[in-house]
């Protein structure tokens, strides 16, 4: 197993905020100022990625997925642990990383054609010589699904969707291994998403490669992930292949989460999972960062905090009650129902 | 069942000096009493300018061209400006997406919900406070009494939602108007947020029309259903009937495109291509170039016509019957 082992992340934390600069820390020494919060975006986190799978990681807003994802594709530095992946070549060749953000209006230069949007990196790193770059470029947009004649124009001119596909050519331009997609569909309309989504299957099926999927939309992440990892407050709380995740999921976090997703399917019925709002990253509760909100709390989750530790073959969760809870049949919310 | 709102033949154009722009043609809809309406649609398909058009508040170069926006039976499109004012709030709320947006960043909390309860009635502060208080309260915030002294950027996201239904609540309406008010909210949130404003429907027999672009949101929400595109509502009916047997093609694409269980894997049925723009719509039914089932008929435009006592289509050629 250990050779499909595209990257390796262990016991990765980020920390932001904390010491400031010189007179930041001479006021707050004088008693002048407070010293900065520090934030832990991202604690102890680790897990591996295998090639040629699709790895989801949901949570909510603040819950670190994004910092996650910036330190896989090495835009962030981790404060402590490290993730081990093939590193590039001096300057040149291809690169293993890429990202692909959710915001595709401003994640693309607005004072760049697409033909230099996308075909600006591989010149840069000699993946294709400067005679070839524009069958190059033509190539990549046909593939996903640009149509090669608008080379010229620059991003405003194109809609949601197709900047998203410019967005998708210009990472693949560098030939990775890894894409690192950040929200990447959330932007979108529905039948918008429908269309990247099937890009990003086909794309994997031709060019072989491994995803960290980034998204706080369940459905999309069931849909198209192998494993999934859950964070909350910037822990991993709950890991495991897709099916079983949303089948039978064993952190009562992850079942909330479940549950709370509105289906096609439930019908003037509106489940309300869990009380209370994310407490705050600065000052995260004490033991399981989760037991505030959770609805199984005992005295033991408020001071100790619960290891991530395998519960099943390729699962692990981070709960102290996992074996006293069974879970099945229809969520045991409280339920609101139309009429 | 009475009809608190009765929308006929809605049209909202924008002028521009390239020419009229008609971003809502033929819209007809109408809310009972105690009732949910959906109203989905993508980006740029009329459904947040529906919420305005009804609750008039469509500016320049924007405007209402024609039809009727009957409450209980009044048409509120001929009412004079101060009338408009006075119904605005009171008897028509609106609930918005961005509740940082709404909620007016330099006031506390107390001020805002007394300036809403001072528009429409003569009431004393010591008054105010409390209908302020019991407003907050049904609406789940913790500490009342305390919150009021907040300023909007002191609470969480979802917090300031449910101070923004508070203030829609305090009149209580025939009618409130909720425009995506949970995209912005993360799911645990988004989940509190939809029960509670079922709830308070239900209990109040308030009407309520939630614009969305997310189905599965409407299907646990919703009563009745209307699906929007390109300036006009394409299919109407029960929340069941339009979900379970789509009868526009629209519809049944939308629904293929979410992912849901049971997808696992496997392609999604997209839809080809995107929504036309409003200033570049082809000729007689807009969905017609992304149709699998177009013909030369539909260079027509169809009419809504019933298909059923309860559903209504806008197409030549409906799914009727056939199995999904």
């Amino acid at each position: 197993m250990t050779d499909n082992v595209i990257l390796s992340a262990q016991n990765v934390s980020k920390q932001f905020g904390g010491r400031g600069d010189l007179v930041a820390r001479g006021l707050a020494r004088l008693g002048l100022a407070r010293p900065r919060p520090v934030v832990r975006a991202v604690e102890d986190v680790s897990f591996d990625l295998y090639k040629g799978e699709v790895l989801g990681v949901v949570g909510e807003s603040g819950c670190g997925k994004s910092t996650l994802g910036r330190m896989v594709a090495g835009l962030l530095d981790p404060s402590e642990g490290q993730i081990n992946g093939r590193a590039p070549d001096a300057n040149t060749g291809p690169l293993p990383m890429q990202m692909i953000f959710q915001d595709p209006f401003s994640s693309l230069n607005p004072r760049k054609r697409v033909s230099d949007l996308i075909g600006e990196a591989p010149r840069v790193h000699r993946i294709v010589s400067p005679s070839e770059v524009n069958a190059y470029v033509a190539d990549l947009m046909d593939r996903c699904g640009i149509d090669a004649s608008y080379r010229d124009r620059f991003s405003h001119q194109f809609s949601g969707g197709q900047r998203q596909r410019i967005g998708i050519a210009r990472a693949l331009a560098v030939k990775p291994e890894i894409l690192v997609c950040d929200e990447a569909v959330s932007a979108l309309d529905v039948s918008i998403q429908a269309q990247i989504i099937n890009l990003f299957m086909d794309l994997r099926d031709e060019f072989g490669l491994t995803y960290l999927f980034i998204s706080h939309d369940l459905g999309v992440v069931e849909h198209i992930a192998d494993r999934i990892l859950v964070m909350y407050l910037g822990r991993i709380v709950e890991s495991g292949p897709a099916e079983q995740i949303f089948n039978d999921p064993q952190h009562p976090y992850t079942r909330a989460l479940i549950d709370g997703v509105p289906r096609l399917d439930r019908r003037r019925t509106v489940y309300e999972p869990i009380k209370g709002d994310i407490p705050s990253p600065i000052d995260p509760p004490k033991g399981c960062h989760f037991h505030p909100r959770c609805p199984l709390a005992e005295a033991r989750c408020r001071t100790e905090r619960p290891v991530l530790r395998d519960i099943a073959p390729g699962r692990q969760a981070a709960c102290h009650l996992i074996e006293t809870t069974a879970i099945e049949g229809e969520p045991k919310w409280p339920a609101t129902k139309t009429g | 069942m009475t009809a608190v709102l009765d929308v006929r033949d809605l049209d909202t154009s924008f002028v521009s000096p390239s020419g009229t722009i008609a971003a809502l043609q033929g819209v007809s809809l109408t809310v009972n009493t105690g009732e949910i309406l959906g109203l989905v649609g993508e980006s740029g398909s009329g459904k947040s300018l529906t919420g305005f058009s009804i609750n008039r508040l469509i500016s320049p170069p924007g405007k209402v061209v024609g039809g009727q926006v009957l409450l209980h039976g009044q048409d509120v499109l001929t009412l004079g400006e101060e009338d408009m004012r006075q119904l605005r709030g009171r008897r028509i709320a609106m609930i918005f997406q961005d509740p940082m947006m709404t909620l007016n960043p330099v006031l506390r909390i107390e001020t805002q919900m007394y300036d809403a309860l001072s528009a429409h009635e003569s009431i004393t502060k010591t008054k105010a406070r409390s209908r302020a208080i019991a407003a907050l309260d049904e609406v789940g915030i913790p500490a009342p009494e305390d919150r009021l002294r907040s300023y909007p950027h002191q609470l969480s996201g979802g917090m300031r939602q449910r101070v923004a239904i508070a203030i829609a609540l305090l009149h209580r309406p025939d009618l409130i108007i909720a425009d995506e008010p949970t995209t912005a909210l993360d799911v645990t949130i988004q989940g509190q947020i939809l029960a509670l404003v079922q709830r308070l429907c239900r209990d109040r027999g308030t009407a309520l029309i939630w614009i969305t672009h997310d189905l599965a949101v409407v299907a646990g929400i919703a009563d009745r259903l209307a699906v929007m595109y390109a300036g006009r509502i394409v299919e109407i009916g029960g929340v069941d009937d339009v979900l379970d047997n789509p009868a526009h093609p629209y519809t049944r694409g939308l629904i293929d495109s979410v992912p849901a269980r049971g997808t696992r894997g496997k392609r999604l049925n997209q839809i080809p291509g995107r929504m036309p723009a409003l200033t570049d719509l082809p000729k007689g039914c807009a969905y017609a170039p992304r149709c699998p089932r177009a013909t030369a008929a539909c260079e027509a435009m169809p009419a809504i016509e019933p298909i059923s006592d309860t559903c209504a289509v806008r197409c030549f050629h409906p799914l009727t019957g056939e199995a999904s």
